[in-house]
């Protein structure tokens, strides 16, 4: 029985709550995709060259002498900017055709085709990192916990709150929700329906940038850092619902508890293709996903 | 595009020249003892296999496919482990990726289909993804290596894959030979039934029809396509790696469509031959090719979103539709 | 289709003139220039272009001048196949080098002998371009696996015998059989294993696998990750406090200058087995790195050193075959001994492999410190090739 116990504690509680830790990074990117395809009915295949931008933006804030605080909050401003102005200059573009969900999709290919290469021009081909702001860990019940992952939890958590709060407690999130449900009825009610596009746009990509700063000091800085997040964002916004933000959320701290146990058990190289099965099976039984869009959650 | 009778004739046209063009590069590369272009052309055509297996999906049923090199790979695989292993026929690699292909068509199509637009995308890149990293963990398949030492397949006594005009006329006669099946695929009640899924699904379904197995012939075709292209890929440089599967490959072949002209099938064989070119070219010149193909991209699907071919073809009928009225005398 | 008429013509009236055997020798170079492995094709070409540089000042390879010409491979095999193609027909080079990834050592390899020329990798270490898989056309300057394993065991031997050892590598077939070698040159020299797993490639989050990695209490952890991989597993292990009381080792393409700074001082204490060190102690050595630092603002690596080396090699068997033709000269590269910044090497001729010391080297501070040294003979391990 104290075998068990032991290893309740011991093995299974650390594996769980670095599972956390790696879950709120997850469901940070998947909440910028799915609130830019809720409303935008974009897919955005350059999500993680924003959230490599986030993190290449923090090194550089950082190596200009600001501090790691500074860059954080920072951070999320410029690529709201970013954000705005590629929504209300490329995407727009697109957006009135036909085919707007497969052009956009092209669109947004192409422009991480091109920034990665950018990316890797300004700052070079060889990894960076930027230096733990919170430095050591603590000993809770005879486990280790580094402090900067438990601030990384904290401050995702609150980011994520803080989103859930703006788009289902305010006026601003109102508006956001009715663009998403019927543009035309917004737009003939008043609602400037352009900006409040490229508004959400920028919103979801601050959010990548966040996400890419928050995790810079982990997961270290390179040129092909956005391709890591591709599959799982994707898969967690797929398999909670497009647009839904709360199966964003609980679709992403599910799916890496499951990856985080199941690493206990199976050798990790199966983590993609358990992913990738699960998305498949949840297509299949509901191919909207768990729970519906935005405008409709 | 596809399908309105009256584009058929400059398709026509515009085919004629692509092919009659092909031939008379051939020619002269052979008079001038090429090795390199006339192999650089091969893999164009070969890849230019793959991009019609993507347009039969796009521009026929209107489904994005983010992970057809899973198939072209396999069937470059199959390929090359027959030639190896058992015989190297040129015919009997062919037959048995073609087998091969419809049977992983059949299976990633009866998990796929079912996905509709960005789904569908979505769980083709995902297929994509996890088929490629178990071969490139699989030792007996050469693992991240891949497979060298492939042997020159003959297609028949006296034409031998490494021969590089030979070779390329036999390319060339596939894809012709695959053009040619799609092109009168599109034609026939099918292909309507294709288009008509296209414009609007649930209308078709509506009208009684079961979408779900026209898509899923769409699929295990174009799946087929892209494994015959693929077996061809082997034959030509005599081995064969993950990477061939991976989605560079994938998102090559969409840019590829998309810069050529998705749904007019002749495009996306110009797109391949035009960026294959250019890539080898810009390449050679910049470290920084990404960002020239990738703006290019951009640019045509901002601004050209029919590629060249989705241009062309109007503008050249209505010069012929001009010219026979002024000839038959209807003004 | 037009637009590959001109250059096919322009190249072939090229070649219909007397220039080869007089004009410059062209060296192809089929390199990543861009994508993951660009930081290693930016040492090569360092590498390459230094040595050139030397060379054509005191006069070239008999008396003609080397004229390097480069092309992207971008690290993949299907895409350096065809570069490779190209510089041989088009751009007629005499030699060919500068792969990085073993696939493309491979089956560039195999166009070389498609197209009756010689290619040499400076960095591919994986045993079996050497060994099962060996051709005649291919030569390799650099260490392989075996011989870095070997020194590294060495060391681990004399300093901490009987080991308790974790193993923690990346999941494909390179990482695998790195760890597999070291694995058993280890165990015959007495040390233990206590634990092995296996990460996916580019894998972000390290955490799931520090629980099992703790309660194995191992004194050494040997690691056969490379790159960014590198970067988060130390990170991460600094992070959690694992990498305290425990002597970490690895292959030698774990740490190298390309992702030292961005590991920083977690890497201090690292060591492995490697054929170069920035700081190997003598005249040619230091002569070499301060040229290099000069002239590229960074050190030297042993992807760098090895690229400046492979053109002396040629010079060598170029100057002894009297010509540039390929049977001529491959019978002089069998059994060559050539100078290098790390000392003699020789070129083994039953396999093209060359021999050299091998070094066991530790990182602290920046710096890649001498620890431990292996004879080329007994470093080098059997020959195995039973192609020619």
């Amino acid at each position: 029985m104290t075998d068990a116990l032991e290893w309740l504690q011991f093995v299974l509680a650390p594996q769980m709550i670095n599972g956390l830790s790696i879950g709120v990074a997850v469901v940070l990117m998947a909440l910028g995709l799915t609130i830019i395809f809720g409303l935008l009915d974009v897919i955005n295949m350059a999500h993680g060259e924003f959230y490599a931008i986030g993190a290449y933006l923090a090194v550089a804030l950082l190596s200009l002498g600001l501090s790691f605080w500074w860059a954080l909050a920072l951070t999320p401003v410029v690529m709201a900017t970013l954000g705005y102005v590629t929504e209300r200059g490329l995407i727009q573009r697109v957006f009135h055709s036909k085919d707007r969900h497969t052009l956009t999709l092209l669109l947004t290919f192409g422009m991480a085709i091109v920034l990665e290469d950018v990316l890797k021009i300004i700052f070079g081909a060889n990894p960076m990192r930027i230096e733990t702001p919170i430095a050591g860990g603590t000993e809770l019940a005879g486990l280790f916990f580094p402090n900067y992952r438990l601030f990384v939890m904290v401050v995702g958590g609150l980011v994520i709150a803080a989103v859930w709060l703006m788009v289902f407690r305010t006026s601003l999130g109102a508006i956001v929700r009715a663009a998403a449900f019927d543009r035309h009825m917004s737009a003939s009610l008043g609602v400037p329906v352009s900006k409040v596009y490229a508004a959400t746009f920028a919103f979801g990509v601050a959010l990548a940038g966040i996400a890419g700063v928050l995790l810079a000091p982990i997961y270290s800085v390179f040129p092909t850092m956005g391709r890591d997040f591709v599959l799982i964002a994707f898969s967690v916004v797929i398999i909670g619902g497009m647009g839904s933000i709360k199966g964003a959320v609980l679709a992403g701290l599910l799916l890496t508890q499951v990856q985080s146990i199941s690493s206990l058990f199976i050798s990790p190289v199966w983590n993609d293709p358990l992913l990738f099965g699960i998305m498949v099976l949840v297509l299949m039984w509901r191919p909207q996903g768990l729970f519906g869009k935005l405008g409709h959650a | 595009m596809l399908d309105t009778p009256n584009s058929s004739k400059a398709v026509r046209w515009l085919a004629i020249v692509f092919f009659a063009g092909a031939l008379c590069f051939a020619a002269v590369a052979l008079l001038l003892g090429d090795v390199f272009f006339l192999r650089l052309a091969t893999e164009a055509l070969i890849f230019g296999g793959l991009a019609l297996s993507v347009d039969l999906l796009l521009g026929g049923v209107g489904l994005l496919p983010l992970g057809q090199a899973l198939f072209f790979g396999l069937g470059a695989y199959v390929s090359a482990l027959v030639l190896k292993e058992w015989h190297d026929s040129f015919w009997l690699a062919l037959g048995v990726a073609l087998l091969v292909s419809a049977a992983a068509g059949l299976v990633g199509g009866v998990i796929a289909i079912r996905a509709k637009g960005v789904y569908f995308a979505l769980i083709s890149f995902g297929l994509a993804q996890v088929v490629s990293k178990v071969v490139f963990n699989t030792r007996e398949l050469g693992a991240s290596d891949g497979i060298i030492g492939v042997p020159h397949a003959s297609v028949v006594p006296g034409v031998n894959a490494s021969d590089p005009g030979g070779f390329f006329l036999v390319t060339l006669a596939l894809i012709f030979a695959l053009y040619m099946g799609l092109r009168y695929l599109m034609d026939t009640p099918l292909g309507r039934q294709l288009s008509a899924i296209r414009t609007n699904e649930h209308r078709v379904a509506f009208l009684g029809f079961s979408t779900w197995r026209f898509k899923l012939l769409a699929f295990v075709g174009a799946a087929c396509v892209a494994g015959l292209s693929g077996a061809l890929y082997p034959m030509l440089r005599g081995f064969v790696s993950p990477e061939l599967m991976f989605f560079q490959v994938s998102g090559n072949a969409v840019i590829n469509v998309i810069v050529g002209g998705t749904g007019t099938l002749i495009g996306p064989l110009y797109g391949s031959a035009l960026l294959t070119g250019l890539r080898s070219v810009v390449g050679s010149y910049t470290v920084h090719h990404q960002i020239v193909i990738g703006l290019l991209f951009m640019v045509v699907v901002i601004m050209f979103p029919r590629g060249l071919m989705g241009y062309l073809i109007p503008l050249l009928q209505n010069r012929m539709d001009a010219r026979s009225a002024r000839t038959k005398g209807d003004f | 289709m037009t637009m590959k008429l001109i250059p096919a013509l322009i190249a072939t009236a090229f070649s219909l003139s007397a220039y080869a055997q007089t004009g410059p020798i062209r060296i192809g170079v089929v390199t990543p220039l861009s994508g993951t492995y660009a930081g290693i094709g930016q040492q090569v070409k360092w590498g390459l272009d230094m040595a050139a540089k030397e060379i054509n000042a005191t006069g070239g390879v008999m008396g003609r001048q080397i004229e390097l010409i480069y092309e992207d491979e971008e690290a993949n095999p299907a895409v350096a196949v065809q570069k490779a193609e190209k510089l041989f027909q088009v751009s007629k080079v005499d030699f060919l080098t500068g792969t990085v990834n073993s696939g493309s050592t491979l089956a560039v390899g195999q166009v070389a002998e498609r197209n009756d020329r010689l290619i040499a990798t400076t960095v591919s270490f994986a045993d079996s371009i050497t060994a099962d898989k060996c051709s005649p056309n291919v030569f390799r300057v650099n260490a392989r696996a075996g011989m870095q394993s070997a020194a590294l065991a060495d060391w681990m031997a004399a300093t901490k015998p009987n080991a308790n050892v974790f193993y923690l590598g990346p999941d494909y077939e390179m990482g695998r059989s790195t760890v597999a070698a070291f694995k058993s040159a280890a165990e015959a020299k007495g040390a233990k294993t206590v634990g092995e797993v296996f990460a996916p490639l580019d894998n972000k989050d390290y955490s799931p696998f520090f629980g099992q990695m703790r309660s194995a209490r191992p004194t050494v952890v040997y690691t056969s990750v490379a790159g960014n991989d590198t970067v988060r597993l130390f990170t991460q292990m600094a992070e959690f406090g694992l990498n305290r009381n425990v002597q970490v080792v690895g292959a030698s393409g774990t740490v190298t200058s390309q992702n030292l700074q961005a590991i920083g001082k977690a890497a201090d204490g690292f060591v492995t087995g490697v054929g170069y060190s920035p700081n190997i102690d003598s005249a040619d050595n230091k002569k070499f790195v301060a040229s290099f630092e000069a002239a590229n603002k960074a050190q030297p690596d042993l992807y760098g050193a090895d690229s400046y080396g492979v053109l002396f090699f040629y010079k060598a068997a170029v100057e002894k075959a009297k010509s540039t033709e390929t049977d001529k000269v491959r019978v002089a590269m069998r059994g060559l001994q050539w100078a290098t910044p790390q000392g003699m090497k020789v070129m083994r001729a039953g396999d093209h492999q060359a021999m050299q010391d091998m070094y066991a080297v530790r990182v602290n501070g920046g710096k890649f410190e001498i620890v431990g040294k292996v004879s080329a003979n007994s470093a080098i391990g059997p020959d195995t090739c039973t192609k020619f």
